[in-house]
């Protein structure tokens, strides 16, 4: 593993087309599973490759962009290295006790009826922490969500931006090693979103620790990132440090065809003249 | 079966925390709240007494009044009945949640079994007081009775996590099951004993399991004796070793299983 925390050797991950064929495929592979027989790595009919042979390596202090065109197959990706979808092929290695905390929905396990307060517990136990811990916590988390005037109020009266504030300052409590965020800042008021990128940015410098979050967002990229990954189509086909370069090939090439000259030239221009 | 006990113990913040959530918001809209706990087991228990007094039912003859036997025995049934009920939805009832973190089914399952042991003791508490007006007597033997529940929980969960998978990749199987539940109901001493004298069914409730997992713990709570020991102690150790086999296709299946719950 060197000094990598992260290495993605061939992972390819299929999934079908079909919902009926997807269930039948599923039935199959649980009992050629259950009776020890092998479950075919190859495409079947209606099966299509959702990542295909991606291969890259993550370094502490990296906060790694990946972007692509919707289907491109970025979640997928995220969600096998966070460990919730397991390979079709290749191979993931993680260096050893590396702490994985993923966001894909901030919403997820929030109970509306319950207080800002208990939801934070509850958010922190999904999240995976102890009780101990979330004491040890519990003041940073109250302090960086700025949610302590609403913490007896029902999340079920949050505003999508609050719930926010609060899902995401649980999920950075649990000081993980590698933090993977989808589209997760994609809510929220401007001003606790840039508090968010300026704390990433002091994050990954503190300790070992890395960032790779999936955005099609320039100004996240621009203010975040110090690495980008392209993918389109299931691949991997840019991995550069160079982000204004990555993202003017993104735009040109890969996503360029469906705007108009217009829009194209004014994202570009964001691109070369971006200021936080 | 380690892997399970490691699990529940690096995630047991989160079994606690989705206990506390999900048995207070049970009753967190409703008026009564918790006393619907002590409602339920009362009305079940006026029903039995009308239908009993009606006539409606000849259940054979009992040890203690019909009224009293088939709450018993309608309690253990719902005992089991319940832990396959929760079981058999962990995957598709926490989908979003399986597939959006990195929480693993291990834990839901052993916090659905939590529930389920907490929404059983209060109403049974209530059982045992009615019990008691009906004139049943208790022996010394009767406290091993929550022991002797284990074999049902187990084979309710066994039947529960298999059924899970299937719930996910072939509802078919899953709603035949559900339905057969309460064929199976009617196929176990519950509601009449197992001194049936129906020649087809006798047969069969000679050779279903719960006639024994169910008769032996009764037996034990309200008379202190033993209901055919030997074939209970057959059937327990069978649903150690079912509840083992189910765990292990459970787990080996859930990753097959997880990338389709998005469907759900």
């Amino acid at each position: 593993m060197d000094e990598h925390l992260l290495e993605i050797n061939q992972v390819s991950k299929k999934f079908c087309r079909r919902l009926k064929r997807s269930l039948f495929y599923g039935i199959k592979d649980v009992a050629r599973q259950t009776v020890g027989l092998p479950i075919t790595t190859q495409l079947r009919p209606e099966e299509f490759w959702a990542t295909h042979e991606v291969s890259f390596k993550v370094k502490p202090g990296e906060i790694i962009a990946v972007i692509g065109a919707n289907g491109s197959g970025k979640t997928t990706l995220m969600r096998m290295i966070a460990g919730i979808y397991q390979p079709t092929s290749g191979e993931i290695k993680y260096r050893q006790g590396l702490k994985v905390t993923p966001i894909f929905a901030l919403n997820v396990g929030l109970r509306n009826e319950f207080t800002g307060l208990e939801n934070m517990k509850l958010k922190a136990a999904i999240f995976g922490m102890t009780e101990a811990e979330l004491k040890r916590k519990l003041d940073f988390i109250i302090d960086f969500s700025e949610l302590e005037y609403a913490l007896d109020t029902p999340v079920g009266n949050y505003s999508s931006g609050m719930r926010a504030r609060l899902s995401y300052s649980v999920a950075i409590a649990t000081e993980p090693d590698l933090f993977i965020i989808d589209e997760a800042l994609a809510v929220g008021d401007s001003l606790f979103k840039t508090k968010c990128y300026e704390h990433l940015g002091e994050y990954v410098q503190e300790k070992e620790r890395a960032v790779l979050y999936v955005t099609n967002r320039i100004r996240k990229v621009m203010a975040l990132a110090n690495r980008v990954l392209v993918m389109r189509s299931g691949k991997l086909i840019q991995d550069s440090q160079d982000t204004t370069g990555a993202l003017e090939y993104y735009i040109n090439d890969i996503v360029g065809d469906d705007m108009t000259e217009r829009v194209k030239e004014m994202k570009l221009k964001k691109i070369r003249h971006f200021e936080m | 079966m380690w892997k399970f006990f490691r699990s529940i113990r690096s995630w047991w913040y989160l079994v606690k925390q989705l206990t506390l959530v999900e048995i207070v918001g049970m009753y967190k809209k409703s008026f009564l709240g918790m006393a619907w706990m002590f409602i339920l087991p009362i009305l079940a228990v006026i029903i039995w007494v009308i239908l009993n007094g009606a006539g409606v039912v000849n259940p054979g003859e009992t040890d203690i009044p019909y009224p009293a036997y088939v709450l018993l025995s309608t309690s253990i049934w719902g005992f089991f009945l319940e832990a396959y009920k929760s079981t058999s939805t962990i995957l598709t009832k926490n989908g979003r949640m399986l597939i959006m973190s990195e929480v693993p089914f291990e834990p839901l399952l052993a916090q659905k079994i939590v529930v389920h042991l907490i929404n059983f003791i209060i109403p049974f508490a209530v059982n045992i007081i009615v019990l008691l007006a009906f004139g049943v007597r208790f022996s010394a033997l009767a406290l091993l009775f929550p022991f002797s529940l284990a074999p049902l929980l187990l084979l309710g969960m066994s039947l529960g996590m298999v059924v899970a998978i299937f719930r996910v990749i072939m509802v078919d199987v899953a709603n035949l099951i559900d339905e057969g539940m309460k064929l199976l109901m009617f196929l176990t001493p519950i509601v009449y004993t197992p001194k049936i004298t129906a020649s087809w069914l006798e047969v069969i409730v000679h050779y279903n399991p719960l006639t024994y997992l169910i008769g032996f713990s009764r037996d034990l709570l309200t008379s202190g004796t033993f209901y055919m020991p030997l074939h209970y102690l057959i059937f327990s150790g069978v649903s150690l070793i079912v509840v083992a086999v189910s765990f292990r296709f459970l787990l080996k299946s859930s990753s097959i299983v997880l990338e389709r719950l998005i469907n759900n």
